[in-house]
């Protein structure tokens, strides 16, 4: 347990010290960006005081996610990077209303990997997650938008398994994110964004946060496939967020199918490209 | 493959079973009335400064709402329960009508014309930002009226409409019958009558369900524009419409000393509103954030004029505007005795 603490404080530091150098297997980076559409379940009484209305509609999400095995601990670690960009339109139940959604969210991970069996590698570790958004409610007048700003850590941990169903490979992938200790913006119950933004009342605006006010997780669930020259990625991302933070019950609840593309490629950047310039044949260099 | 892609799906819709979230409809009157009886509860601001006793409100309305109620009769109801609180800033907002409470100026005299008003605009009177502007009394007098602080004003309109009475010995702001916008526009106009940072109020919000779980009074001060100013006499011409916006800028440009108000008491409504809504969908507003004045007092019911002057039929029939000449007067007088 001790090991594994050291672990997470160690790739979460700035300083990652290059351990053993293997110079003869290039590192490649998988890169996956995939679209999603889904139902999305929102609730804010900053929008709604007093009343427990829940908007439900669909969005549109955009997912970039890199991994890459890095030169730690004899090539456990690996990285991953996931970008995501998503909007929605809801409506109240009696369709009076609009809450328009938009979040942007990256997270930074570390992942030490245990190879369970030649097919199926477990990895654990901890991620460093930030997220802007915003709901905004179309006929609200003082109150017409509750803006989103998260910083957390993360429980992060994937089951990633090979397998072939008649010569044909497919790799399944589970992952979850689970936030255990951030920082986040919420106005107080009832105070106006002019009391904070123009007349400069910021006390409480800023909490720390954890399982007593917030719960979220994010579970992709995706399987990769060739077609032809590609390989597809599809699967299902589920995303529930849920806070209680200065009287403001917030919920973003989020469950997108996905469809995307997967590359392998190795980068080479700066000098290295130079470098290896013999062993490749640019199109530019 | 088949078998392999049957239990992915299998899996995904497993989730997205685990995860909806059915939308509750509640639409029944009870529920409703329930509902806004309780938000107003909870989050209105003006129950113990208006001496409104909202459980009794609760006793006497909860006795008229039955399920046979069509929703017109029970929008009525609900309408003329919020009225209880005479508080302009609480409507109920329907896809079929908004109730209101506008008592605050309907009971009293206008004390205002816009067909009066254009007589003295003339035709060749100018147009910046949602302000209308001439100059009046053989140009001595600078007079612009705003009739709506949701006109968007920006800092160049202001820079123009004061270089015109650059000449002027005094000024005429007008906003009666404005019934409010955004506060930003407030300070804006008011920052050019300034040298110096003052302190103009306090702001607080709710903290609890109680009537009174307020925050500290949060100290509100206007700063000066580093733009055009006008230092020079100033009169303020207010009515009994001058409401929540107006009502906040009467409240700053009171305190400045080159400043007079003259008409009638403003309408007040120094609550800030914030928006909810009821199962229904109806939508509410309701004011939720009192703004207090420099001395820590209420102004939801107005705020008096430093010399009260009212329009008189007589000198309406001559097209004339008692409380425009009184400024003239008020102004010319002022800028003779410096």
């Amino acid at each position: 347990m001790r090991n594994y603490v050291l672990l997470i404080l160690f790739f979460l530091g700035t300083t990652l010290p290059l351990l053993a150098q293997t110079e003869d297997i290039y590192h490649s980076v998988n890169e996956g960006t995939i679209i999603g559409v889904g139902g999305y379940n929102l609730k804010d009484t900053y929008l709604s005081p007093g009343e427990d209305m829940k908007y439900g509609g669909w969005g549109l999400r955009v997912l970039n996610e890199r991994m890459k095995l890095l030169k730690l601990a004899d090539g456990q670690i690996s990285r991953q990077q996931i970008f995501s960009v998503d909007v929605a339109t809801t409506s109240n139940p009696a369709s009076t209303a609009n809450n328009l959604a938009g979040f942007v969210d990256y997270t930074l991970a570390y992942h030490y990997r245990f190879q369970i069996l030649p097919e199926l590698k477990i990895l654990t570790g901890a991620s460093a997650h930030g997220m802007l958004g915003f709901i905004y409610n179309t006929r609200n007048g003082n109150n017409p938008a509750s803006a989103k700003m998260d910083i957390d850590l993360n429980i992060s941990a994937l089951a990633i398994y090979s397998f072939k169903i008649k010569d044909y490979p497919l790799t399944v992938r589970y992952q979850m994110e689970i936030p255990f200790s951030g920082v986040l913006f919420s106005p107080h119950k009832l105070q106006s964004y002019y009391e904070i933004f123009s007349q400069g009342n910021t006390s409480g605006i800023i909490k720390y946060n954890s399982f007593h006010n917030k719960f979220a997780i994010k579970n992709y669930l995706t399987v990769d496939f060739p077609v032809a020259n590609y390989t597809v990625r599809a699967g299902y991302l589920g995303s529930y967020y849920y806070t209680d933070v200065n009287e403001i019950q917030s919920h973003i609840i989020s469950n997108s199918f996905m469809l995307g593309i997967v590359k392998e490629f190795v980068s080479f950047g700066g000098k290295r490209a130079q470098r290896n310039a013999n062993k490749l044949n640019s199109a530019y260099y | 493959m088949r078998r392999g892609l049957v239990i992915i799906y299998s899996l995904l819709f497993i989730f997205l079973l685990g995860s909806c979230e059915k939308g509750e409809m509640n639409r029944t009157p009870r529920e409703n009335f329930e509902s806004l009886w309780r938000i107003i509860d909870e989050n209105y601001c003006y129950f113990d400064y208006k001496d409104v006793d909202w459980n009794e409100v609760y006793d006497r309305y909860s006795r008229q709402v039955s399920d046979t109620l069509d929703q017109y009769e029970l929008f009525d109801l609900l309408g003329k329960m919020l009225a209880e609180l005479k508080d302009g800033h609480t409507n109920l907002i329907s896809s079929f009508n908004i109730s209101r409470y506008w008592k605050w100026y309907e009971d009293y005299p206008a004390n205002f014309s816009s067909d009066i008003k254009k007589k003295y605009l003339g035709e060749n009177y100018r147009i910046a930002g949602g302000m209308e502007y001439t100059k009046l009394k053989e140009d001595q007098i600078g007079y612009m009226y705003y009739g709506s602080f949701s006109s968007g004003i920006g800092d160049t309109n202001l820079d123009h409409i004061l270089y015109f009475f650059k000449d002027c010995k005094g000024l005429i702001i007008d906003i009666r019958d404005n019934g409010g916008g955004s506060l930003a526009y407030s300070d804006r106009i008011a920052a050019r009558f300034l040298n110096e940072k003052i302190l103009t109020g306090y702001i607080q919000h709710k903290t609890g369900k109680g009537h009174n779980d307020f925050s500290d009074p949060y100290p509100v001060y206007l700063e000066p524009s580093s733009r055009l100013k006008w230092l020079r006499p100033v009169v303020i011409l207010t009515n009994r419409h001058c409401y929540s916006a107006a009502n906040d800028f009467v409240q700053k440009m009171k305190l400045l000393p080159q400043v007079v108000i003259i008409g009638d008491q403003t309408g007040g409504g120094s609550g800030f509103p914030f928006n909810s809504e009821l199962p229904n969908g109806w939508g509410i507003r309701f004011s939720s954030s009192p703004m207090l004045d420099v001395d820590k007092q209420h102004t939801e019911f107005g705020i008096e004029p430093d010399i009260y002057v009212s329009m008189t039929a007589e000198d309406m029939q001559k097209d004339e505007d008692t409380i425009i000449e009184a400024a003239i007067a008020n102004l010319i007088s002022r800028s003779e005795q410096k």
